[in-house]
């Protein structure tokens, strides 16, 4: 099979729905011409033209405002947010209006949107270009929140996101934009809510989501030198979260480290640890359940202090190897 | 009202006692007279019964716990009682009442030192190490854990249920098995389901020979350890020994012998005449009879004499009352069944404690004198060798006399020489010349 690029892919799953859907439309600064802030979009002006890749101008809020509009007259709209740190412009229109009117008006109105924006750190871009915001949007009811970790996982996920009736924020990690997979020609859905094992193992548990899907599993290489056996689990959508996968994979290995890029304070992954500490995998616990995430501090544009403010391989290595009193 | 069970004081000496096995689980229900669980004291292993009726409603401690005397173990009441999470600490019943009041109305305002304590007895445990335990019904405070801070893993849970599991042998293996003193847990079956056959117990014994034995000391022998130690290392033993001529005691005993044997049953044996005759002796030299306890010399009355029975894995000494005042045959069924009880471990506290002087016979083995050491507070004991034909000088002519040598440990402490040498000589004459006990 080819092989894609995740920047592509996601190309590739706008452009594909775009061309059977008449509805869908992106809209984004600088999206048209210039391609986006990382290109995604480049070439697509050409092809559908300034009617469905429209440029918009220097508003966050404007961009969303519209989208949900749009949304609710029956369209699908894409819409891509240069970088996600600036979904704080963004967030009265998507939680306020975005995550509440299918509720309020007894489901006869919908906002079926697909908020994509790159996340996370890694390139240099320094504090207000490097968060990674998920856990704010996964609080609120209403939204479901995409962290695709793979090219065929993100062609995929985003069909599905496209084809769901309700606003979902789909965040696409910059560091993974260039990573390659095996991805089909032909258009496909991966359901939201179905977590991905990226690799069985029996001794420990690492879930992890986004870049971290991929630190994890060079760890899980690692330990496997030292005769441990661990099993990644990437649960893809943090809204819906695939609770059961993740269960069943703790109840058999018994330990678990949980392991994102956020600001562990507050992070996503106090709910996966949560989670698994009130399921039935509680009585199959045999260690403390371990969370890895960013120190609680900004992202420093020093590139050094910038990979020691978030979690890498070592560090799970580490603490996977706490969890087994192999340390 | 639920009642309190307290570690029952034994004796004198119990400080703590051993909790070998409960009989009842928490829930059921107890009768008055029941069995309700084994502990072992300083020298003895004895089953406590419930003074109580109703509902066993908690146990405080696990098997292998060491716990004080008069300390509250568990509570027996009405059916969902209430009754303290943690056992009242202190001796003192009204305390421990008030204990209980505070504990089980105001849990939530626990002070913090009452806080502290309850985590302190808390096992550390992964939840999957207790399921484990649940599922096999297994104490977790039975088991070492390895993790941090001494945290139970699932791990440690699963090794002990592997030792404890029961394994599939024959009964010819499990024969051999127990007269080499080999735990059949360490051997691997090769049988039809694993079953351990002779071929395994074998093959372990040759296989393992190379490897010492360890052995825990605990139980009696720990006791015995301690007791030992303690008199060897805080009494002064002078160990005087005599020969004494047998002659006559042996016609004495085959005259009495079928005697006492048509009527109690029992055979006459000379530690019985020894017995007898220590006792007559005893009673014109208290000094020998006397105990040492702290400051205190106390020259006892009666004459209790304490019997060594070398039992299983250690050594107990049950005693007979008022010895100077028995006649030989119930001396002889006393001592008969005293030390098959004590061989059973069905000695009751009463038939342990009290010995004011105490015999050690290894006359039924090649040995001449050896050095007792002294049963405490006891101040002197008697060790008999075994009667052995030896040429002797009896008025210038060498004659072939059965032989016997006593050897008698005191404590110079209480006793000094010459009166405990004055008391040995007084018993030789006696056993050479027995009828004087008839005067």
């Amino acid at each position: 099979m080819r092989e894609l690029t995740y920047l592509e892919a996601v190309r590739e799953a706008m452009s594909q729905e775009m061309r059977e859907n008449d509805d869908v439309f992106i809209l984004g600064e600088d999206i048209g011409v210039y391609g986006g802030a990382f290109g995604v979009t480049r070439g697509m002006i050409e092809e559908f033209g300034p009617e469905r890749v429209r440029n918009t101008p220097i508003s966050e809020s404007g961009i969303a405002g519209a989208a949900v509009g749009s949304a609710l007259t029956g369209m699908r709209p894409i819409l891509e947010l240069q970088f996600s740190d600036f979904i704080t412009i963004a967030l009265d229109q998507i939680v306020n209006q975005a995550a509440k009117l299918r509720y309020m008006y007894g489901g006869k109105g919908k906002v079926p949107m697909v908020l994509r924006t790159p996340s996370g750190s890694g390139t240099g871009a320094a504090a207000q270009h490097s968060q990674s915001l998920e856990a704010w949007v996964a609080h609120i009811p209403g939204l479901k929140v995409v962290q695709p970790s793979t090219a065929y996982d993100v062609k995929g996920l985003l069909k599905a996101a496209i084809d769901d009736d309700n606003p979902v924020i789909f965040y696409e990690h910059k560091l993974l934009y260039k990573t390659k997979s095996e991805v089909p020609v032909e258009s496909y859905s991966i359901p939201l809510g179905q977590a991905d094992i990226k690799r069985e193992g029996t001794d420990v548990t690492i879930v992890a989501t986004a870049i971290m899907v991929h630190r994890a599993l060079e760890a899980a290489e690692e330990l496997e030198k030292d005769g441990i056996s661990a099993e990644v689990i990437d649960p893809r959508t943090l809204v819906p979260l695939d609770e059961e996968t993740i269960v069943k994979s703790v109840s058999k290995t018994g330990r678990a480290v949980v392991v994102h890029e956020a600001v562990k304070r507050g992070g996503y992954g106090g709910e996966i640890a949560s989670m698994i500490a009130e399921s039935e995998a509680f009585d199959y616990m045999d260690a403390p359940i371990r969370r890895l995430g960013g120190v609680a501090a900004p992202i420093p544009y020093n590139p050094e202090l910038e990979k020691s403010a978030v979690p890498q391989v070592p560090d799970i290595i580490q603490a996977v190897k706490d969890t087994l009193n192999r340390a | 009202m639920a009642k309190e069970v307290f570690m029952p004081k034994l004796s004198s000496t119990m400080e703590v006692g051993t909790l070998l096995q409960w009989f009842k689980e928490e829930g059921e229900s107890v009768e008055i007279g029941e069995p309700l669980f084994e502990i072992m004291t300083d020298k003895i292993n004895i089953e406590v019964e419930s003074y109580e009726e109703g509902t066993l409603l908690k146990k405080y401690y696990q098997l292998d716990d060491e716990i004080p005397v008069n300390t509250v173990i568990a509570y027996i009441g009405e059916e969902s009682e209430a009754v303290p999470k943690d056992p009242p600490v202190g001796n003192d019943q009204e305390g421990s009442m008030e204990e209980r009041e505070s504990s089980s109305t105001t849990e939530a305002t626990e002070t913090e030192s009452n806080v502290k304590e309850s985590q302190s007895n808390k096992v550390r445990a992964t939840p999957s190490a207790r399921r484990v335990a649940r599922e096999n019904e297994i104490s977790l405070h039975s088991i070492q854990g390895s993790g941090p801070k001494g945290r139970i893993q699932e791990q440690d849970v699963a090794e002990m249920v592997s030792q404890t599991e029961t394994k599939l042998s024959t009964p010819l293996a499990e024969k051999i098995a127990k007269d080499k003193g080999i735990n059949l847990h360490n051997v691997q079956g090769t049988g039809s389901r694993n079953k351990i056959t002779k071929a395994d117990v074998i093959g372990h014994d040759t296989a393992s020979s190379d490897e010492p034995e360890r052995i825990q000391l605990k139980g009696l022998r720990k006791a015995v350890a301690a007791k030992m130690l303690e008199s060897a290392r805080s009494i002064p033993h002078v160990t005087l020994t005599t020969d004494v001529d047998m002659t006559k005691a042996m016609e004495m005993r085959q005259a009495l012998l079928p005697i006492i044997e048509e009527q109690t049953g029992y055979r006459l044996s000379y530690t019985e005449i020894i017995m007898k005759t220590t006792a007559h002796v005893l009673g014109s030299h208290p000094y020998v009879n006397a105990s040492l306890i702290e400051n205190e010399i106390i020259l006892n009355k009666s004459v209790h004499l304490g019997l060594a029975v070398a039992v299983e894995n250690g050594l107990i000494v049950p005693s007979i009352q008022h010895a100077e005042a028995k006649g030989l045959a119930e001396l002889t069924v006393m001592s008969k069944t005293l030390g098959k009880k004590a061989r059973n471990n069905q000695l009751t506290p009463e038939e342990m404690s009290g010995s004011t002087f105490t015999i050690s016979n290894l006359g039924m083995y090649a040995i001449d004198g050896f050095t007792p050491i002294i049963n405490p507070p006891e101040t002197a004991i008697l060790g008999v060798g075994r009667i052995v034909r030896k040429p002797v000088a009896i008025d210038n002519a060498m004659e072939i006399r059965p032989m016997m040598v006593l050897s008698l440990s005191f404590d110079h402490r209480a006793i000094d020489g010459a009166p405990a040498a004055a008391f040995l000589t007084e018993l030789k004459e006696c056993l050479e010349s027995p009828y004087g006990l008839l005067v």
